[in-house]
């Protein structure tokens, strides 16, 4: 196969790669960098296990995304949330609130999270819901997880849900 | 009962940050130096086949390739992926027909995705790549996909031991005339007033957890097979691999890794034969196998589906005179759990409610899909759906408040439960059916919604639930739990209950701290080695916290009572007056006589004379206490569960509303974890009877192996959850408190087919009941 030349800075770490074309980026994230935070639940971009957000809080399914494409991005992963020894408020709220059950989902769902708040700083329930959808979580029936975001958005934001 | 200082309190789960963290190591995030890739080759194309030829040599010579294995390159030796054989007398396992009959790799495709070979590569590329280099061709055979076609005559035999592929129906000596029940069931009948009878389908659901089947196995230097897996049962698949490859229990270790759901998933075996075969042809080197999750899918065991025949009789008042039950479920292709389900059907349907006579038949029959296993409910689900819609239709004919009639009828303290002879010790049902239906409004909307007439109509239905705490006395329960102090009076307490992430782990180290009366960062559970902690079933039967919390309690208690007898020694006083605050032991009328507890296990470990005595002070040795425990019950748990959804007749799609389960608990142990069940539980229930199905087309090929085809009910989906928590403490589980781990799938099913009933008037007898279904039905009926 192919292979092409990439710049990844994930969790502000550069990593300069030769990886075959069709390699995804999961499976470079996964295999290459043993980032194993990231998760392979389907690998047909329908549970949102693998999700990374991308410059900045843009999430995408990585195991939908050719590595080849990220070429030059920034990638954060749920290993790159936490700060000089301290969780992202999304993080302790998930913790908080009894959202983490068999916790395969939660790195993907914290990450949605994230990048949800980031464009909604005070959203309504339902609206937490919709974000939501494209995450499957098996254990949960989702409740405390929308009260975890719920709260995330509370102490992140100060805002009102 | 004292006031409790852990046990009850909403903590974090001991695993959260971990998880949340992404640090958490699961089966597939492994890595070994020079680690190899397994791939198991399986048959897509068909789903009953003979394999006429099978070439492996092309496959071998593909670049990064180590080797390729076939049926005739593993131990021939057959097995039972399933546990019961384990868990029964040898006698009693011989009686229900238990049959080993699943071969590493086949040469008789059973089911789609049956393994025909193995690969061995440098890399998942190569792996993949000679994959595609095997050579194979195929004789196929009749493909059977329901009982009825199964037990033709004429039909191929899927087993010599199983004529007829018959897996199984319950055994006449056992079972008298093959029924489970009590009474005269005809001359019930005689003298009902009013007789309910239908045949319902209950379907093939699959468990869905969210990590996939991963396994890491190395045959190492010592000649020790060790496997990575995220099963439910270390033990028992210590036990399963040892005689599946013929080794000494101590030349095998499993080694669970953090369970990313089961929900029956992973209860006994699935891959592990596959990957230790693969690692005992290369030894010395790590291999991963990776399944992928089409292949979790339609090669993993799901729930069993089946035809569910059932006939209750009335009198006027509503007495139930008798019931009359027959569940044919279809096996798939290899034995597993062949008399389990096919028994407790019957059992949780015995449990249920005070027929006068009772008769259950259960037996199932091989057919051409991925085998049926487990699936949380273990048939609980399956007796739901026809139990609580015939109970409504009843009602409903009888002019009886359902509410009403289910309060009146369901068994109690003192009845027989599920196994006929073994008395509720604790029941707080008609408390849940009482506290949930004032909570939901049933009364009120009952009556509201039967005057309804536009073209959405809303429904609410309820249904109840009982279910078990362990699975004694018809299965060994036995779990061994050891605690250690150090010599900073920290406890270490080894066991190999397993969490599946339903914060079993957590509710544990709560019942040993609260037990010790040490707090929780004084204790660690060490789990996760077959080989360091003694026996333990395993997790099925929502038997964790209740059966393990016994154990830790046993185990715990004798730690303190070592600790503070040596305590009473030392202070030279009667242990009867000594009491221990803040791992401080004092007198309790002269509280400056004391003495920490860590002063008196660091002189049992470093046992060495006093320089001034020239003697050591103190009783010899580490304290360390070990329980072999066999619960004295099996505490059933009860639940009301009120489902309210509403119905478009003109589309026939259906929005739900609300779940509220009122739920038994005996005591809440760590509620997050119970409430987390409960709502997790209810999602699956409401999924079985409204949207999961897995379809197969007439050759058996799974039709959607995958979340976009199999629907399962997202966040925007989901009703309103409420948990109401009965806590009345059970005189046998610890701190009181009896399971929570299957039981809220279960009544979903009824209440939601009987709010459905409420809402139009119509009883669905295929789950799931999707749209299609209610608008066909809808049509059907003239008053639409």
């Amino acid at each position: 196969m192919k292979k092409c030349s990439i710049t990844l800075y994930v969790n502000d770490k550069k990593h300069s790669l030769d990886v075959p074309v069709n390699r995804t980026l999961l499976q470079v994230l996964r295999e290459d960098l043993a980032m194993t935070d990231v998760k392979y639940g389907c690998g047909a971009g329908e549970c949102g296990a693998c999700t990374v957000l991308i410059d900045g809080d843009t999430p995408i399914l990585s195991c939908l995304t050719l590595a080849a494409l990220a070429d030059g991005k920034h990638i954060t992963t749920v290993a790159g949330l936490e700060k000089d020894g301290k969780l992202h408020p999304v993080q302790q709220a998930f913790i908080d609130e009894g959202a983490i059950q068999c916790g395969y989902c939660t790195p993907g769902m914290v990450l949605k999270t994230v990048s949800f708040l980031a464009k909604n700083a005070a959203p309504t329930e339902e609206e937490i819901r919709k974000g939501l959808e494209g995450n499957i979580c098996r254990c949960t029936g989702y409740e405390k997880i929308v009260k975890a975001v719920q709260q995330a958005a509370i102490k992140k934001e100060g805002g009102k849900v | 009962m004292s006031e409790l200082s852990i046990v009850g309190k909403r903590i974090p789960k001991i695993d959260a940050k971990e998880k949340v963290c992404g640090r958490a190591v699961y089966a597939a995030d492994l890595r070994f130096p020079g680690m190899l890739y397994g791939k198991i080759v399986r048959c897509w194309a068909h789903a009953h086949a003979k394999v006429t030829k099978l070439d492996l040599s092309e496959a071998a010579k593909v670049p990064g390739v180590i080797k390729v294995l076939g049926p005739g390159d593993v131990t021939r030796k057959t097995y039972n992926a399933g546990v019961l054989d384990l868990m029964v007398s040898e006698k009693m396992g011989k009686l229900l027909g238990d049959i080993e009959d699943q071969p590493i790799f086949t040469d008789h495709v059973k089911h789609q995705a049956d393994g025909i070979c193995g690969i061995i590569a440098e890399t998942e590329e190569a792996a993949e790549r000679a994959a595609e280099k095997i050579i194979v061709e195929y004789e196929p055979l009749p493909v059977y996909l329901t009982a009825e076609e199964s037990k033709n005559p004429d039909a191929v035999q899927f087993s010599p031991l199983k004529p007829g592929n018959k897996a199984f129906e319950l055994p006449e000596p056992a079972f008298p005339n093959n029924a489970y029940g009590w009474g005269d069931v005809d001359a019930g009948m005689e003298k009902a007033d009013l007789i309910v009878e239908d045949t319902f389908y209950v379907p093939k659901q699959k468990q869905c957890q969210m990590e996939p089947h991963a396994y890491v196995a190395i045959y190492d230097d010592r000649g020790r097979l060790n496997c990575w897996t995220s099963t439910q049962m270390p033990k028992l698949v210590h036990a399963k691999l040892a005689r599946l490859f013929e080794l000494p229990m101590t030349r095998v270790k499993v080694n669970q890794t953090i369970v990313g759901g089961a929900f029956g998933a992973r209860l006994g075996m699935i891959g592990e034969p596959q990957v230790c075969a693969m690692a005992m042809a290369i030894p010395g080197r790590h291999i991963l196998v990776q399944y992928l999750r089409e292949e979790d899918w339609v090669a993993s065991e799901s729930r069993h589906p089946g035809n569910y025949w059932m006939k209750i009789g009335f009198k006027k008042d509503g007495t139930p005179v008798a019931l009359d039950a027959h569940f044919t479920s279809y096996k798939g292709g290899y034995y597993t759990q062949g008399s389990g389900v096919a028994f407790t059907t019957g059992a949780w349907l015995a449990g249920m409610y005070k027929y006068g006579a009772m008769r259950y038949r259960g037996d199932s029959y091989y057919t051409n899909q991925v085998p049926c296993g487990a699936y949380r409910g273990y048939g609980n689900p399956q007796t739901n759906f026809p139990l609580e819609q015939l109970v409504d239709r009843a009602c409903n004919e009888l002019k009886i408040d359902p509410v009403e009639w289910r309060k009146k009828w369901h068994k109690d303290v003192g009845d027989d439960g599920w196994c006929l002879g073994f008395k509720y010790p604790s029941c707080a049902l008609t408390e849940c059916l009482e506290k949930g239906a004032e909570t939901i409004g049933w009364k009120e909307k009952r009556k509201k919604y039967a005057e309804q007439t536009g073209i959405k109509r809303r429904g609410i239905g309820v249904a109840c639930m009982n279910h078990t705490s362990g699975a004694m006395p018809m299965l060994l329960e036995h779990t061994v739990v050891s605690v250690r102090l150090n010599e900073d009076a920290s406890a270490e307490v080894i066991l190999s209950c397993s969490d599946l992430g339903c914060g079993a782990h957590t509710a544990l180290t709560q019942i040993a701290a609260e037990t010790l009366g040490f707090p929780m960062e004084d204790v660690h559970l060490l789990t996760g080695n077959s080989d360091a902690s003694g026996f333990d079933i395993g997790a099925h039967a929502s038997r964790t916290t209740y059966v393990g919390g016994g154990a830790v309690i046993q185990a715990c208690e004798d730690v303190k009572k070592q600790l503070l007898e040596r305590a009473a020694r030392y202070l030279e006083t009667d242990v009867d007056s000594l009491v221990m605050e803040d791992k401080t032991i004092f007198v309790k009328d002269d509280p400056e006589k004391a003495v920490d507890a860590k002063t008196i296990t660091t002189l049992g470990i470093v046992y060495v004379p006093d320089p001034e005595t020239g003697k050591p002070e103190g009783d010899p040795g580490q304290i360390e206490a070990y329980a072999s425990y066999l619960p004295p019950h099996n505490s059933p748990p009860f639940s009301a569960c009120f489902v309210e959804l509403e119905v478009d007749t003109e589309t026939g799609e259906l929005k739900l509303i609300e779940a509220l389960t009122a739920y038994d608990i005996g005591r809440a142990i760590h509620p997050p974890s119970v409430e987390g069940q409960l709502d997790g539980g209810v999602q699956q229930g409401l999924g079985n009877v409204l949207t999961e199905e897995t379809y197969y087309d007439k050759n058996g090929l799974c039709l959607n192996s995958n979340f976009t085809d199999y629907k399962m009910l997202g966040p925007s989906d989901m009703p309103k959850l409420t948990n109401i928590l009965i806590e009345d403490p059970d005189p046998h589980g610890p701190y009181g408190a009896k399971s929570c781990g299957e039981e809220g799938i279960v009544p979903p099913n009824g209440a939601a087919a009987n709010a459905v009933y409420n809402a139009i008037g119509i009883q669905i007898k295929e789950a799931p009941i999707t749209p299609e279904k209610i608008l066909k039905a809808l049509k059907e009926t003239k008053n639409f």
